[in-house]
């Protein structure tokens, strides 16, 4: 009997969860809302995004040229500097004035100043100067031009060099210009792209914001439409908080297996981004990042009053959460604090395990820390969110109950009024 | 009561006394519904003072300092960890572990555990002296950007120097002074002139344009959310009947006290970044005040409009959550825009993000003539009157809607 009671106790969870679980999906396609922020958005705001950064490098960045000097080593200066891919000569300046003068017009971003001594500086065996101007709004053309100046400059140096020096062969000059040869390797994001540096992380943190917008919205509607304001409602399905939670983050996680590989794998297929992804290390992350998210949007779910409120919370947050990953302004400088901050969040360890696993072909082992980081998430977010649920059950119940009581007396006070009025008319009668 | 009856019935003919009393008395109703709902204490003042420590704070340090790099020095000589210790001398670099070999020095790469390694193999000491010209090299992983370009300058110095430092001693030996070294050398020297910004801060290039991002983000979403929830708490017909049926007085009164709280935290950021931080402004005070308030009134402006055009407070919600957050990547204040496909250049001149950045770029950091951004000056004002165009809508929606979850 004991035995049977268990098995009928396992099964009806099962099915509970299951019920729980459709209904949610049910919600989720129905509720317009959540439809946009849970499929939507995951699917069209990468392809925005990926076609934002498809460039990838700056090239042809505008300059202007302030050529005082006029001379043979000035132009053969400049030629060299517009056929170099990055920077393109765009104007001719007699003065420095001029040329701020295009900066402030947006027409060049840097200028290349070479002063009326250039060349004669040069063959007076003096060292001669050429002026880089950048205009330091951008950080990318301030590369481009800088980095432009610097190759230039050392390759017209080499050649001074071997006229300068007494070399029987090529051989000979190849060591006075270069005694100690060296290869420069950019050995991940080999084209050093934006588009390869930001996208990851970029796709990885869609995925956690819409899934915090989806459930909280959801919830707010199931919030709303309760009679008693409350997220969880009175049902026989509804009974024991483990299968409330399961049966709604089973949806989610349905949902978002399919959506995480879209947005881990496809979307970097279609735009040509590196992507050297193994299918070990992938589920490997995806599994704990997907449901350390549904568990964090859930337990976060129940502050959410309003549905409209969920998008003024998250919405936000968003690019404070990017920067903590240590995307943009590297993960050994972050402050302490920031740090510690930013182990809550599910994000920082999803967009560093999947920036690894993609643009690194990192294995499982070594994204060791981020894995296990989103595992312990899971089961610490898990917990709080029955916790959570625990506490809303019980005053769904409680004010479920004292309406209830409510009704009751308010029937029993009627009755007695009722039973009073005819005591009284009995008394008339009489 | 009695007072909204006489607004009414002078609808037709009111005085400026009679507006601005009017508009005083929504925008003082509107103090009263913000004090009630939590979430605009949240979106007007917390969040927005946590975005700017947050941003402000992380990047303090200015240019990432002593960021970790290996070494593979299979050649073990005095002039390789001569060369090893000048790198870590660096004030960008810090070499924080040697490997055996390039193997282990790639996988502590993936590991996260250095950004960046060189490599010196054995043999290099021998070759330099019997001039056999070996080669080292240098690995540097650009999947953090700013990392990767600044470690690649720094290993590309130290691979330039040692170079250097082998021509240096040849050429001493032979008794030329230091002077024709260096001219030697480099004839050609490259003079750098980084304007405004000399220490390549990055707290000056990116938190002066995230910040006002955010911000704006929040004025973006708090605007069609005010105005929208009138509908989902019944309270719409009151509003434009205390407005005597005029729906921008109505709009004017209800965003009055937010344009407000916005303003003086836009105001607040931008005095805290270029007064007390010394953030680089030549530009003055006359751009930052016209600034901060241009794209406060735009972003309320676009907020308003797009309730006009879906007046539905999910759907203009959710439009601009969209809007804002893609304007942090169109702005072109990380990825120039000019570099972009020109589809998206069109398209980036609708978010006043763009404005706002290219605005502050040329009169306030660079310092030039307001004159020069009168192209984008305009484009915020345009942003401001958009409401004009859906006004009517909104009024309507308000009178006849009842909200749909």
């Amino acid at each position: 009997m004991e035995n049977n009671s268990l098995l009928h106790r396992i099964k009806e969870g099962i099915l509970d969860t299951c019920y729980i679980c459709v209904r949610e999906m049910r919600g989720t396609i129905t509720d317009e809302g959540v439809l946009i922020f849970c499929v939507l958005v995951p699917l069209l705001y990468p392809l925005l995004y990926s076609w934002i950064y498809n460039n990838e490098v700056v090239r042809e960045v505008p300059v202007a040229i302030v050529d005082q000097s006029h001379t043979n080593a000035s132009r053969e200066y400049i030629r060299k500097f517009d056929a170099s891919p990055d920077t393109k000569v765009a104007y001719y300046c007699t003065s420095l004035e001029e040329a701020k003068d295009l900066t402030a017009k947006q027409q060049v971003h840097g200028t290349l100043y070479f002063p009326e001594d250039f060349e004669r500086r040069l063959y007076r065996g003096e060292q001669t100067k050429v002026g880089v101007y950048c205009d330091m709004s951008l950080m990318l053309t301030y590369k481009a031009i800088y980095q432009t100046a610097q190759v230039v400059a050392s390759d017209m140096n080499a050649q001074i060099q071997i006229a300068q020096s007494t070399d029987y062969t090529k051989r000979d000059n190849e060591i006075t210009t270069k005694p100690l040869d060296f290869d420069e390797v950019p050995i991940f994001n080999t084209t050093g792209g934006y588009g390869n540096a930001i996208l990851p992380g970029v796709l990885m943190l869609i995925l956690q914001q819409t899934l915090l917008l989806g459930i909280g919205l959801a919830a707010g509607t199931a919030r709303e439409n309760n009679r008693f304001k409350d997220l969880v409602p009175i049902s026989k399905h509804y009974n024991g908080i483990f299968r409330i939670v399961l049966g709604k983050s089973l949806c989610y996680f349905m949902i978002y297996m399919v959506m995480g590989a879209y947005l881990a794998l496809v979307i970097p297929h279609l735009y040509h981004f590196t992507s050297l992804v193994s299918a070990q290390a992938i589920i490997g992350l995806m599994v704990p990042y997907i449901l350390a998210c549904t568990f964090f949007g859930m337990m976060l779910s129940c502050l959410v009053r309003y549905r409209e409120n969920v998008m003024l919370l998250v919405v936000f947050s968003s690019v404070p959460f990017l920067f903590m990953t240590g995307l943009s302004w590297p993960q050994s400088n972050i402050p302490g604090f920031w740090q510690g901050v930013a182990t809550i969040i599910p994000s920082t360890f999803g967009v560093r395990g999947f920036m690894r696993i993609s643009s690194m072909g990192a294995t499982l082992q070594d994204i060791q820390t981020e894995y296990q980081a989103l595992w312990i998430q899971v089961l610490v977010y898990f917990f709080a969110t029955c916790v959570v649920y625990r506490y809303q059950i019980i005053s769904t119940r409680r004010r479920a109950f004292n309406h209830m009581q409510r009704l009751k007396e308010m029937a029993e006070t009627a009755k007695q009024l009722k039973g009073a009025g005819s005591d009284i008319d009995t008394q008339k009668d009489s | 009561m009695a007072g909204n009856k006489s607004y009414h019935r002078h609808s037709r003919n009111v005085s400026i006394k009679e507006t601005i009393g009017c508009i005083l008395h929504i925008a003082y109703r509107e103090v009263g519904i913000m004090r009630k709902n939590p979430i605009y204490a949240f979106c007007t003042i917390f969040f927005p003072m946590v975005v700017i420590l947050f941003f402000t704070s992380l990047m303090n340090e200015g240019q990432p300092v002593e960021m970790p790099v290996g070494v593979v020095d299979q050649d073990n000589t005095a002039t390789s960890r001569q060369l090893i210790r000048q790198l870590d001398a660096f004030q960008t670099t810090h070499v924080v572990a040697h490997y055996p070999n390039m193997n282990e020095a790639r996988e502590a790469i993936q590991r996260n555990q250095i950004y960046a390694f060189l490599l010196i193999p054995k043999g290099t000491t021998t070759g330099l002296m019997s001039d056999k010209q070996p080669k080292i090299s240098f690995y540097y992983s650009s999947v953090s950007l700013v990392s990767g370009s600044l470690l690649y300058r720094d290993l590309k110095t130290i691979s330039t120097l040692g170079s250097a430092g082998v021509g240096m001693t040849k050429l001493s030996a032979i008794g030329k002074t230091e002077n024709e070294i260096r001219t030697f050398l480099q004839p050609i020297a490259v003079d750098l002139h980084m304007i405004n910004n000399p220490w390549v801060n990055y707290n000056v290039y990116l938190s002066t344009t995230m910040v006002p991002g955010v911000l704006m983000i929040f004025i973006f979403l708090l605007t069609p959310y005010s105005i929208g929830t009138e509908l989902k708490f019944r309270r719409s017909r009151q509003w434009i009947k205390m407005a005597g049926g005029n729906p921008y007085i109505a709009l004017i009164g209800k965003l009055l006290p937010q344009t407000v709280l916005f303003l003086t935290m836009m105001y607040g950021f931008e005095f805290y970044v270029y007064y007390h931080l010394g953030f680089p402004h030549p530009g003055g005070i006359v751009p930052i005040l016209l600034l901060g308030l241009l794209s406060v009134l735009a972003c309320q402006g676009f907020g308003a409009f797009a309730f006009g055009l879906m007046p539905s407070l999910r759907m203009s919600m959710s439009t601009c959550s969209l809007w804002s957050v893609v304007s942090l990547s169109v702005c072109g204040a990380t990825y120039p825009l000019f570099a972009m496909d020109s589809a998206i250049q069109s398209i980036a001149q609708m978010f006043p993000l763009r404005h706002y950045y290219m605005i502050y770029q040329m009169s306030i950091f660079n310092g030039f003539p307001l004159v020069d951004s009168w192209f984008n000056i305009m484009a915020l004002c345009v942003f401001i009157i958009l409401p004009i165009f859906t006004v009517w809508n909104i009024k309507r929606a308000m009178l006849i809607y009842t909200y749909i979850p």
